[in-house]
C-alpha cells in the first residue's frame, strides 16, 4: 500500500485556495477567471448533466479504435520491417520523410478524402500513433540479443517458435515503450480532430464552452480531461505491471547474489 | 540507394495518379503541381513569413519552457522534500492533453501569440522536467559524497556535478519536446490565428487551394527535420564529452 502523500496534497489544497481568494479579489475578471469552488460545481453539474459523459464516451470511443488499430498495424508492420532487411531498407527513406511532419498536419487532408465524422478522427489517430509504436517495434525486434537467436537456432527451435518464443518476448519491452509514448499522442489527436471539426467529443465540448463563454463550466471540462488522461495512463501502468511483471522479474539484478 | 529507388517511384506513381485522377481528380494533384505551388509560395515570400512566425513562437515557448522546466526539474530531482510537494500536481497537469489548454489559454491571452507560446510552453514542459527529475536522481550519490568531502559548497556540486551527470537525460527530455513544440505550434495556429504554418495549411484546404495544402505539408516535414537536424548537430557539439567518458 502506497502511503499518502500528505505534502502534495497540502500544495494542491494551497494553489486551490489562492485561486479561490485570487477569483474572489477580483470579481472583475470573474468572466475569465472563475473561483475555484463554481468549477467544482461547474463539474458536478456536466457530470450530473451527463453532457460530460456523453462527450467522453464519443472521444474514449474513437480513442480506442484509433489507438487499438495502430497497435495491431503498427506492431505487425514493425516485426515485419524488423526482421526484413531488405524490406526495412527499401521504406526507410519513406519513414524518414513522414515521421518528422508534426502528425496533426494531417487532418487538412484526412478531412479532404473522408469528410469530418469519425472516421476522419480514428484515421488521424490510427496515423499518429502508429509512429511510435512502429519505430519502437523494428528497433526492439533489431536489437535483440543474437546470442539468444543463435542458442535458439542451436537447439532447433523452428523460425515459427523462434518468432514467437524469443524475438517477441526479447522485443516486447521496447513495444511496450512505444505503446505508451503512443497513448499520449491518441488523446492529443482525438481532441484536436474534434477542436478542428466535430459536433461531439471532449475537444468540441472544452473549445465550445469557450465560445459560449461558460467559463466555469470549460475549466471543470479540462479537469475532466486530465483526470481522464491520469486515468488511462494508471491503466496502462497496472495492464503493464500485470503483464511484464515477468520482465522485470527476470531482469532485477539486487537481491540475486 | 533501393529505398530512394523506392521514393522515386512512389513519386511517379503520385504524379500518374495526379494527373489520370486515380484516386481524387480536385484532392489529389499530381506532384509536379505541388512542388510548382511550394516553389511559388517560396518565391512570393509567403511560406517564409508564415514559417518565420510560426518559427518564432515555436523557439520562444520551448526556450522558456527548458529554461523553467530545467530549473524546476533540477529542484524535485535534488530535494525530495519538493518532489513531494510538486508531484500531484505534475502528475495531474502532465495528464491533460496538451491541445485542451488551447480554450483555456485563448480565455486567458486571447488569441495573439501569447496563447500560443503559452501552449507552447507547457506542453514542452513536462517531458523537460520529467527527464531532469529522473536525471538529477540517477547521478551517483557517491560523486556528490565526494564532492561534498572536498568541501564543495551546494551551489557548486550543483553546476559542477549534478547538471553534468544529468545533462544525457536533459537533452533526451529536449528532443521529445522538441517535436512537441513543432506539433503545438500547428495546433495552436489551427484552432485561432491568421498566420503561421498550421494556419496556411487549414487556410488552403478550406478554400479549397489543394497543391497549397500539401506545400504546406512539405514545408512542415523539411521543417521538422531541419529542426532534428540541428538538433543532432548540438549535441554532437556540446555532449561529445559524455560519449567520450562513456564509450570504452
Amino acid at each position: 500500500m502506497r502511503r499518502i502523500p500528505w505534502l502534495g496534497l497540502l500544495v494542491v489544497a494551497v494553489c486551490l485556495i489562492v485561486w479561490e481568494t485570487a477569483a474572489r479579489a477580483r470579481p472583475d475578471l470573474a468572466i475569465h477567471f472563475p473561483p475555484a469552488s463554481s468549477v467544482i460545481v461547474a463539474l458536478g453539474g456536466i457530470v450530473w448533466s451527463g453532457d460530460l459523459a456523453m462527450h467522453a464516451l464519443a472521444s474514449l470511443r474513437r480513442f480506442a479504435e484509433g489507438y487499438a488499430l495502430a497497435t495491431v498495424l503498427a506492431v505487425g508492420g514493425g516485426l515485419v520491417l524488423g526482421l526484413s532487411r531488405r524490406l526495412h531498407a527499401l521504406v526507410e527513406p519513406l519513414i524518414e520523410l513522414l515521421r518528422p511532419m508534426p502528425s496533426v498536419a494531417i487532418i487538412p487532408v484526412a478531412i479532404l478524402f473522408l469528410g469530418i465524422g469519425d472516421q476522419m478522427k480514428v484515421s488521424v489517430t490510427v496515423y499518429a500513433c502508429s509512429w511510435p509504436i512502429l519505430l519502437n517495434t523494428i528497433d526492439g525486434v533489431r536489437s535483440v540479443d543474437r546470442v539468444l537467436v543463435a542458442t535458439a537456432a542451436t537447439f532447433r527451435l523452428s523460425p515459427w517458435q523462434r518468432f514467437w518464443k524469443v524475438i517477441l518476448p526479447a522485443a516486447s519491452p521496447q513495444i511496450v515503450t512505444g505503446l505508451r509514448v503512443s497513448l499520449a499522442i491518441a488523446l492529443v489527436l482525438v481532441t484536436t480532430s474534434e477542436m478542428v471539426v466535430s459536433n461531439d467529443g471532449l475537444g468540441y465540448y472544452v473549445l465550445d464552452l469557450q465560445r459560449s463563454f461558460q467559463m466555469a463550466e470549460m475549466y471543470a471540462a479540462v479537469v475532466a480531461l486530465g483526470l481522464i488522461g491520469y486515468a488511462l495512463n494508471r491503466l496502462f501502468l497496472l495492464l503493464d505491471g500485470r503483464v511484464m511483471g515477468w520482465y522485470r522479474g527476470a531482469t532485477r539484478k539486487e537481491g540475486i547474489l | 540507394m533501393s529505398g530512394f529507388a523506392f521514393l522515386a517511384a512512389l513519386a511517379i506513381l503520385w504524379e500518374l495518379a495526379g494527373r489520370g485522377g486515380w484516386i481524387h481528380r480536385l484532392f489529389f494533384p499530381p506532384l509536379s503541381k505541388i512542388l510548382a505551388a511550394f516553389w511559388a509560395g517560396l518565391i512570393s515570400g509567403e511560406i517564409p513569413s508564415h514559417v518565420g512566425v510560426s518559427l518564432w513562437r515555436g523557439a520562444l515557448g520551448y526556450a522558456l519552457a527548458a529554461a523553467a522546466a530545467i530549473t524546476l526539474g533540477v529542484l524535485m530531482g535534488y530535494w525530495r522534500r519538493v518532489y513531494e510537494a510538486g508531484e500531484i500536481l505534475v502528475e495531474f497537469l502532465r495528464a491533460v492533453p496538451a491541445p485542451a489548454i488551447v480554450p483555456v489559454a485563448i480565455v486567458l491571452l486571447g488569441i495573439g501569440d501569447g496563447m500560443k507560446v503559452f501552449v507552447i510552453f507547457l506542453a514542452c514542459s513536462f517531458p523537460i522536467l520529467i527527464n531532469t527529475i529522473d536525471g538529477v536522481r540517477s547521478v551517483d550519490p557517491v560523486l556528490i559524497r565526494t564532492a561534498r568531502t572536498f568541501g564543495y559548497s551546494g551551489a557548486t556540486i550543483l553546476a559542477k556535478v549534478v547538471l553534468p551527470a544529468a545533462s544525457p537525460f536533459i537533452v533526451t527530455g529536449l528532443r521529445i519536446a522538441l517535436a512537441i513544440a513543432l506539433i503545438l505550434v500547428v495546433i495552436s495556429e489551427m484552432v485561432g490565428a491568421t498566420s503561421g504554418i498550421g494556419y496556411y495549411i487549414l487556410e488552403a484546404q478550406r478554400t479549397f487551394k489543394i497543391p497549397r495544402m500539401y506545400a504546406g505539408m512539405l514545408v512542415l516535414a523539411l521543417l521538422g527535420f531541419g529542426l532534428n537536424r540541428c538538433f543532432l548537430f548540438a549535441d554532437a557539439r556540446f555532449m561529445a564529452w559524455h560519449r567520450r567518458l562513456t564509450a570504452g
